[in-house]
């Protein structure tokens, strides 16, 4: 048992300080892991650290987007919207409070009902066929109305320039480049963190640089924020859940993308209030997106391990390293490994409550970094950002793409092109374009409309995508 | 100024880490074949008695890892290639700058691919649904064959192949399996390992056909595992003649580039180090606690080391012919819809 107990706290603790970089989630801690993941002589011990690591790398990641307007990781993204302007206005410990305690309880709530029922989950996936999965994309594609931004033609060159950017690599039709203009290098696509460090990360940290800027000048009551986001996230319980849903949805779904989650979850926080003024620094607009990340993580593991597909980037990651402790996810005989089965709900469970405390605890002293200017840890923001860029080849191509990912970010954030839009279209466009062509291969209009969920799903899309399109209550966030 | 310069050298410092020998690794990390050169490498270690430190070259198809170390890092005498059967496919039908002839085998996996198919079902006479990809190009082959017989031409082949097999697009390994469960597809495949996990123990499916082992005078056998559905065996007992003639031909060569190299460790043709390697690597495979890590984590399959290594490369060279290089390219392209390359500097006359 202090076998296992060790190894808990040692991922927790990784974990934590990986979700505490700048850009560098679960994925970059995950991929770093495999210089020393054969050390674990017990590949249980392995299993644990890893699910450690990704709990407590989704919780933590929430620091940098609240007090930096960095995000801690893809699916922090847009916890960066409402979250930097709290933390303006002196309320970082509030904001992340708030989202410390959305991310727990969904982490529990969907972890448990996760881990619990895993083995069961198979009728309900084998269900959804590629049908339904092209609708639920679609209707993820459907949420860009509601992040983007008030200039709605810049907001749409944003989405074109996604999708463009999406669409980079190998041609599905024809296994041929596309769009990549002799570079090899960009045959494998654009990679997402490097497009989600450039896009966010270096904008915020130039101008935090550039302007000598403290995120806040007013003195915090930290004790009385802390009580405060408890009982935030209680006002708000339903968007808290909803967000939870939500993410714990798409991340059922076999290869959506995690990093979609929490802007379909900010978008109907967005939707479900209409009266308030989003991206100004309004809490529900934390605590929405938040709830999902942690149950996004947790439901993930259903189509990675009962399928061997990977529901998200970093499940992609924990595959290869499970296969390297010697189990092949999606392999049937795996689901009556019971020490298998509960060493993932050991680690993913047990580091998410101790990140959880942790954080709570210590939120009121590490939001004290608002205070600092941005020149006396700039260098090392960076040095972490590009770190986790460039363990992508480790070369030079590396580099020049986050400087072209930066210098993309930075004149969309000056001429107000919404980086969320153009975020959202990115991470659909390959999902949405393949999915396509699965469903004109297999299917006909005939055999689609005798199916219930993807009629509605897609009934449902329409609908959002108008009422998104025509919502008034645009962000000014760009 | 000085504080980025600082930041972006702690960076650079952070990605590079020291060993003895380099092994390139044409895939990211956790891809299928990084997964294998870990393994390997630290088994391989313990022989060779120095470090090994991976190094991921990704791109697209897996070709700019391998065109680097071609172009570049072949010339350090302490750096490994490991390729795939997806690079041997590529070797044959892409504008690739590596060149097997060009290299010496460290040691290979020689395997077999298994199709499998939704039981009760006879995909024999079409109505097949398929995932693609450049990797399936074998299968299609195959499967064309067949359903549509022996003695027809290349274009008879194409269209026979667009009225019988439907040829899904788009999707992942995982995604495949996901839907031959459902239904959705009725055929997939796998290597022995993947097909004993995801196909033997679903009791909805059933084995299709397999390729067989190439042995080392170019014949392909029938797999032991399972007897009576290599193609060649199918098709005789379908048709009642044995396979022949140049799309045959084209199968045999794009199966063998595949299956027969379907993890490879190559070194530059006159590098010192060589034997060295090669006979680290045979110590390894004689070591039982070695292999048993591999096998358990990879899959059990046969090594082929050092000299029979590039005879094995030796006898697949002799595969490439114009006539098969132009019929893989054209069924590639007209049929599969594949961005293919006929290349006749790679081929010897007919």
């Amino acid at each position: 048992m202090f076998e296992q107990v060790f190894t808990l706290l040692a991922g927790t603790l990784y974990g934590l300080v990986i979700g505490l970089i700048p850009a560098a989630g679960a994925t970059t801690g995950l991929v770093a892991l495999f210089s020393f993941i054969g050390i674990f002589g017990d590949p249980y011990l392995g299993v644990i650290f890893c699910m450690a690591v990704v709990a407590a790398s989704t919780t933590g990641d929430t620091y940098t987007s609240v007090l930096l307007g960095i995000p801690g990781a893809n699916s922090a993204a847009a916890t960066v919207v409402d979250g930097y302007p709290l933390a303006k206005q002196g309320k970082a410990t509030l904001a992340i409070t708030a989202a410390v305690t959305t991310s727990t309880v969904n982490g529990i709530i969907w972890g448990l009902l996760t881990f619990t029922l895993l083995p069961w989950y198979t009728n309900l996936i084998m269900i959804l066929g590629i049908p339904e999965l092209w609708a639920f994309t679609i209707l993820a594609l459907a949420t860009v109305g509601f992040v983007s931004n008030r200039w709605w033609f810049r907001s749409l060159c944003a989405i074109a320039i996604g999708l463009f950017i999406g669409a980079i690599g190998v041609d599905p039709n024809t296994n041929a480049d596309r769009f990549t203009f002799g570079w090899q290098y960009l045959g494998d696509g654009v990679q997402l963190i490097t497009l989600v460090a450039g896009l966010f990360a270096i904008p915020e940290m130039l101008e935090g640089f550039t302007r000598g800027q403290l995120a806040t000048h007013r003195p915090q009551n930290n004790t009385s924020q802390t009580k405060q986001g408890i009982l935030e996230v209680w006002r708000y319980k339903w968007d808290a859940l909803r967000g939870g849903f939500i993410g714990a949805f798409v991340g059922m779904l076999p290869g959506l993308g995690g990093a979609m989650s929490d802007w379909m979850s900010y978008g109907a926080t967005v939707a479900a209030h209409p009266d308030k003024k989003f991206s100004t620094g309004e809490i529900v607009g934390v605590i929405g997106p938040e709830g999902s990340n942690n149950a996004q993580k947790a439901t993930s593991m259903i189509p990675t391990v009962l399928f061997g597909i990977p529901g998200a980037s970093f499940a992609a990651v924990l595959m290869a390293l499970f296969m390297y402790l010697g189990f092949e996810l999606g392999t049937p005989d795996l689901v009556y490994d019971t020490r298998f089965f509960s060493s993932l709900t050991f680690g993913f469970m047990w580091a998410t409550v101790i990140v959880g405390v942790f954080c709570l605890v210590f939120t009121p002293y590490i939001s004290r970094i608002a205070y600092v200017p941005y020149k006396y840890y700039f260098p090392v923001l960076l040095a972490f950002i590009v770190w986790s860029c460039v363990q992508y080849t480790g070369g030079w191509e590396d580099y020049v793409m986050l400087a072209l990912c930066s210098v993309l970010g930075i004149l969309a954030k000056k001429f107000k092109f919404s980086r969320a839009a153009l975020l959202v279209s990115f991470i659909l466009a390959q999902r949405v374009e393949n999915l396509t062509r699965q469903l004109v291969s297999l299917y006909n209009i005939e055999t689609l409309i005798t199916r219930p969920i993807f009629v509605i799903v897609i009934l449902a899309s329409v609908a959002l995508l108008l009422y998104g399109v025509l919502n008034k209550n645009k962000l000014e966030y760009s | 100024m000085k504080q980025l310069f600082v930041a972006l050298v702690i960076a650079l410092g952070a990605t590079t880490a020291s060993a003895d020998y380099t092994m390139v690794v044409p895939q990211k990390p956790g891809g299928g074949t990084s997964v294998w050169a870990e393994i390997v490498a630290g088994e391989l270690e313990r022989f060779l008695d120095e470090d090994i430190n991976i190094v991921h070259i990704p791109g697209a198809r897996d070709i700019p890892g391998f065109n680097t170390f071609h172009n570049e890092m072949q010339f350090d005498d302490k750096t490994i290639m490991v390729s795939h059967g997806g690079n041997g496919v590529s070797f044959l039908q892409e504008d690739v700058d590596y060149n097997y002839a060009d290299y010496t085998s460290i040691g290979l996996m020689n395997l077999n691919i298994i199709a499998g198919k939704n039981r009760g079902i006879d995909l024999d006479y079409g109505g097949i649904r398929f995932a693609a990809g450049s990797g399936m190009v074998p299968e299609a082959f195959a499967m064309t064959m067949l359903v549509c017989g022996p003695d027809k031409s290349v274009d008879e082949y194409v269209e026979c192949f667009k009225d019988n097999v439907t040829w899904v697009k788009g999707m992942s390994g995982g995604e495949r399996r996901l839907a031959f469960k459902r239904g959705e597809l009725n055929g997939t495949r796998e290597n022995p390992a993947a097909y004993k996990k995801h196909v033997e123990s679903d009791d909805n499916a059933e084995v299709w056909f397999h390729h067989g082992i190439l042995q080392a005078d170019g014949s392909h056998a029938d797999d032991p595992n399972y007897p009576g559905y290599q193609f060649e065996i199918l098709f005789e007992q379908r048709w009642g003649v044995a396979p022949s003639g140049e799309f045959y031909d084209a199968y045999k060569l794009v199966k063998s580039f595949r299956d027969g190299l379907q993890k490879a460790l190559w070194v530059r043709s006159d590098n010192p180090n060589a034997q060295r390697l090669q006979q680290a690597l045979l110590e390894m495979s004689q070591d039982s606690q070695a292999i048993a890590v591999i096998r358990d984590k990879v899959g059990d399959y046969e090594w082929i080391i050092g000299a029979d290594g590039n005879a094995h490369r030796d006898t697949l060279m002799t595969f490439i012919t114009q006539t098969a290089l132009q019929n893989l390219v054209k069924f590639n392209t007209q049929a599969l819809g594949l961005d293919s390359v006929y290349k006749p500097q790679l081929a010897k006359d007919d």
